[in-house]
This record gives structure tokens, sequence and C-alpha cells, in this order.
């Protein structure tokens, strides 16, 4: 995988500029965030390198890239910086040619963005799930509000009666859900999709999905970074990386 | 363009389509964020109407406008319904021609809501301190509201223009405009006396026409304000 290398760390050198032709992610291997990123970079085909960040240990130099140290930025070789995930999936749908993430139709892409205003309880709840759950709390009240989050996304799809959030083929709006998605299982919350089955069915489309296929992160490595993590181990980020 | 028809509320029969030609904006005449909606009609010279909703009573079919049951709503005359204030701005920019006001350009397209993140807490700062006028306690939260504002300052220091998008007024712009007009004539303008670039981008701002169309008159604001806080279904027709 093109972002399977070593995370820079405090006293790292700052890497070089970005070379022309080329764009540069600040990353992390396993962060959700940064997840939608290189979906749409690899969707879209877009050659790209990843800058991988120890973010227990942040480089100083990162700061210059991120006024809060956060990942994902965005870099190109005229030095522009672009940051917040969503912002930066969308500048590169409009930046590169070839396969349109968005619809042309401008009422179509204001639904994509209105669909993503309803996910905004998502990415915190399924965080503090996994949270509790690492540190032995219960956490049935916060797996019944992500039930109900799910079913408001499942009556959507109902309503809709297509495959995808965009229609019959996968669109950005999939790709800005999906990072959640995938992690479900190895948080140990996949049972919240048990009432749901056109999400079900949705998260076995996008499986099939070559560039959701080709990010997949192996279970067990997430499992091992997991582990590490909580534990407040700054090597958690390189975990499952060959020495 | 008549923004001073009295609002609809609960019990109200629901409005016909949206004739071809039109679109539909479901408004209230004080709320700031339909505010932005308004800027991007009145910039752009879209032919649209307004229909005020009475939010102290809502009428019941204005849920199936927004599910959420919040202004500002988007109606055309397909029947199409867009919601949420950035997203029906951008819509409008994008269906009508005209001056554009969100750049061509990516990065700079993606500058802009950058900027727009960067301001994503004042509108609860502001609301938050507008609700306690009346007590003593607002240091902190107007010590936090300076401290985003801070942050406004600076990218106009940083990139040395007069306007968030550059030489020329712009989405942007538009887009933060109402509670800066809101934080004058409800006399938070202390937050912003260490921000020199920012009152001369307001001053600027007001010499826009449609910002200046657009101005509320700052009796009827409070007015409202003193009616709504005490929950009065009275409180949005206030001054009509």
């Amino acid at each position: 995988m093109e972002d399977a290398t070593r995370s820079f760390g405090k006293g790292s050198l700052p890497p070089g500029p970005v070379p022309d032709g080329l764009i540069r992610v600040y990353s992390m291997r396993f962060c959700p965030y940064a997840h939608r990123t290189r979906l749409v970079l690899r969707a879209k085909g877009i050659r790209h390198e990843v800058v991988n960040i120890n973010l227990r240990n942040k480089p100083e130099w990162y700061y210059t890239k991120h006024p809060f140290g956060q990942i994902p930025v965005l870099e190109n070789s005229k030095c522009q910086l672009i940051y917040e995930s969503v912002i930066a999936c969308e500048y590169l749908d409009d930046a590169y040619p070839g396969r349109k993430l968005y619809p042309y139709d401008p009422y179509e892409r204001a639904r994509q963005k209105m669909l993503l205003e309803l996910f905004y309880k998502v990415p915190h709840l399924t965080k503090e799930c996994l949270v509790a759950l690492r540190c032995g709390r219960e956490c049935a009240d916060l797996k019944l509000a992500l039930r109900q989050e799910f079913c408001n996304l499942e009556e959507i799809l109902g309503y809709q009666n297509t495959i995808f959030f965009g229609g019959d083929c996968i669109s950005m709006i999939d790709y800005l859900f999906w990072p959640w998605f995938e992690r479900l299982d190895v948080y140990g919350i996949a049972d919240c999709l048990n009432h749901t089955p056109a999400l079900r069915l949705w998260t076995a489309a996008m499986k099939q999905d070559p560039t959701v296929c080709a990010l997949l992160i192996d279970k067990n490595i997430f499992l091992g970074f997991l582990n590490l993590y909580f534990q407040n181990n700054p090597d958690a980020f390189d975990y499952g990386l060959a020495c | 363009m008549s923004g001073s028809a009295r609002s609809l509320a609960k019990g109200s029969a629901p409005p016909g389509p949206v004739p071809e030609g039109l679109i539909r904006v479901y408004s209230m005449r004080f709320c700031p964020y339909a505010q932005r909606t308004l800027l991007v009609l009145t910039a752009k010279g879209i032919r649209h109407e307004i229909i005020n909703i009475n939010l102290k009573s809502k009428p019941e079919w204005f849920f199936k406008k927004n599910p959420f049951g919040l202004v500002p709503v988007l109606e055309n005359s397909q029947g199409q319904l867009i919601y949420e204030s950035a997203i029906t701005c951008e819509y409008l920019d994008d269906v009508y021609p005209g001056k554009k006001l969100l750049p061509d350009d990516p990065y700079e397209k993606a500058r802009q809501k950058m900027v727009f993140e960067l301001f994503s807490k004042v509108p609860s700062l502001v609301t938050s301190l507008l609700r306690k006028q009346n007590e003593e306690d607002c240091s902190g939260q107007k010590e936090e509201l300076r401290k985003e504002i801070s942050k406004l300052e600076e990218v106009l220091t940083n990139k040395k223009t007069t306007f968030f998008g550059g030489n020329s007024l712009s989405m942007i712009d538009y887009l933060i405009w109402p509670w800066f007009e809101r934080m004058e004539i409800l006399e938070l303008n202390d937050c912003v006396d260490h921000t020199p670039k920012l009152q001369l981008w307001m001053a600027a701002m007001r010499k826009d026409p449609a910002v200046s169309a657009l101005l509320m008159e700052p009796k009827a604001l409070r007015g409202f304000l003193n009616l709504y806080l005490q929950n009065s279904p009275e409180a949005c027709d206030y001054g009509l």
C-alpha cells in the first residue's frame, strides 16, 4: 500500500517540497478522516505520496502545515495547503480530471452535501463506543444513539431505493461515509447494523468497490494498532510495517 | 421581492407550488442563516419569492420542506428542496448565471471553505452572548469570541486584501457578514475593538449593494430579540 511508510515524529526532518506532478497527503494509516482523502486519491487515480505523521509525537515542523497539527492535509507542488477532510476531497474532485465523484447536477450535488449533514454524529459516536469498550465501560446508550443515526441513513436508502447514497453508482458521499463503517467490526460494534438491512447491503456493495478494496485495512494489524494506541504507545502508528 | 410579509404559523395552509422562473426561500426576517441566502439571491439578482416562517409556532407542513424544521430552505419550480444555509448559497451560485461568488480556481475555493471553518464557532458564541445580554457574567464568552475573531483578523493580515476572498467581495464575506452586523447592533463592538482590518472590512461591507439592501433596522432587531427570548409567537413579525 502507498501509505506503508514509517511515521514522522518529533525531531524528524521535514520532507522537502512536493515534486511537480505529484500531490502529497499528510496522513496516518488508521485515521478515518485521512482515509476519506486516500479513497478519493485512489478512486480518481491521482499520483500522490503519503507522509504519515505520528499523532502522539508530532514533528514541530508539522504545525507549519496545519495550525493544530491535524490530518489529513494536502500539499501540492505550489506549496498550497488544503485541510479539513471534506474540503480536501472536494478540492481533489475539482482540481483533477477524469472520473467526477461529485455529481455534475447542482441539485444532486447539494443533496450529497445535505446527506453529509445527516452523518455528522456518526464519527463522534463510533469513537466514543470504541473508547468505552476499550476502557471496559458499558456503552449501551451510545450504541443506541448510533443505531438511531443508522436508522436515519437506512430511511434515506429506503426512500431512494438505490444501492448507494448517490444513486446506483458509488460516488463521493459513499466514500465520505465509508471509513467509519469499515471500522465497526474492529471497534467491536458491528451489531449496530443488525436492524438496518439496506445499510448492510450498502456495506457489502462498498466492499466490492475496487478503491475500497485496495485500501481495506487488515483486521489484525488494526487490532494491533488499537492495542498499542490505548496503551499510549507512540509506536502504535507504525504497527504492522516491515522494519 | 417582499421580505416584509407576515410569517406563516401553525394551522396555516401550505403555500402552492413555486411558479416557473422563480425560486422560493423559506426565511425569517431576523435569522442570520437565512440572511446568507437572501444576500446571495440579492447579489446575483435572482428572481425569488420569500415566505417567512414563524419559528416560535412552526406550520406542520414546514417539516415536509425541511425535516429539521429550520430556515432557510430553497424550493424551486421542480419541487426540489435545498436546506442548510451554506449549501443553499453554493447551490444558487452553481445554478444561476451572472457574477460567480465562489472562485473557479479549486484552491481559492478550498481556501474560502477553510476560512468558513475558522469562523464556525462564532455563531454559537454570538447567540449565547445575545441571550445573556442582561446578565453580568459574559466576560468568559466575550474572551472566547475575541479569540475566534482574532483568527479572522489574522487571515486578512496575511492576505493583505480588503475582503476574505481577495480584493472584491465574494461568497465567504456574505457567509460571515450577518453575525458582524448583529455584533454592531447589539453592542458587542468591543469584541472587534482589537481587530482594525476587520473594522475596515465591516465598513467596506456596508457599502455593498446587497448588504445595504438587507441591513436590519436596529430597533426592529432589538424588539424581535426581546420577544424571541421570551418565546413569544409575535417575535418573528415584530415591526410589521
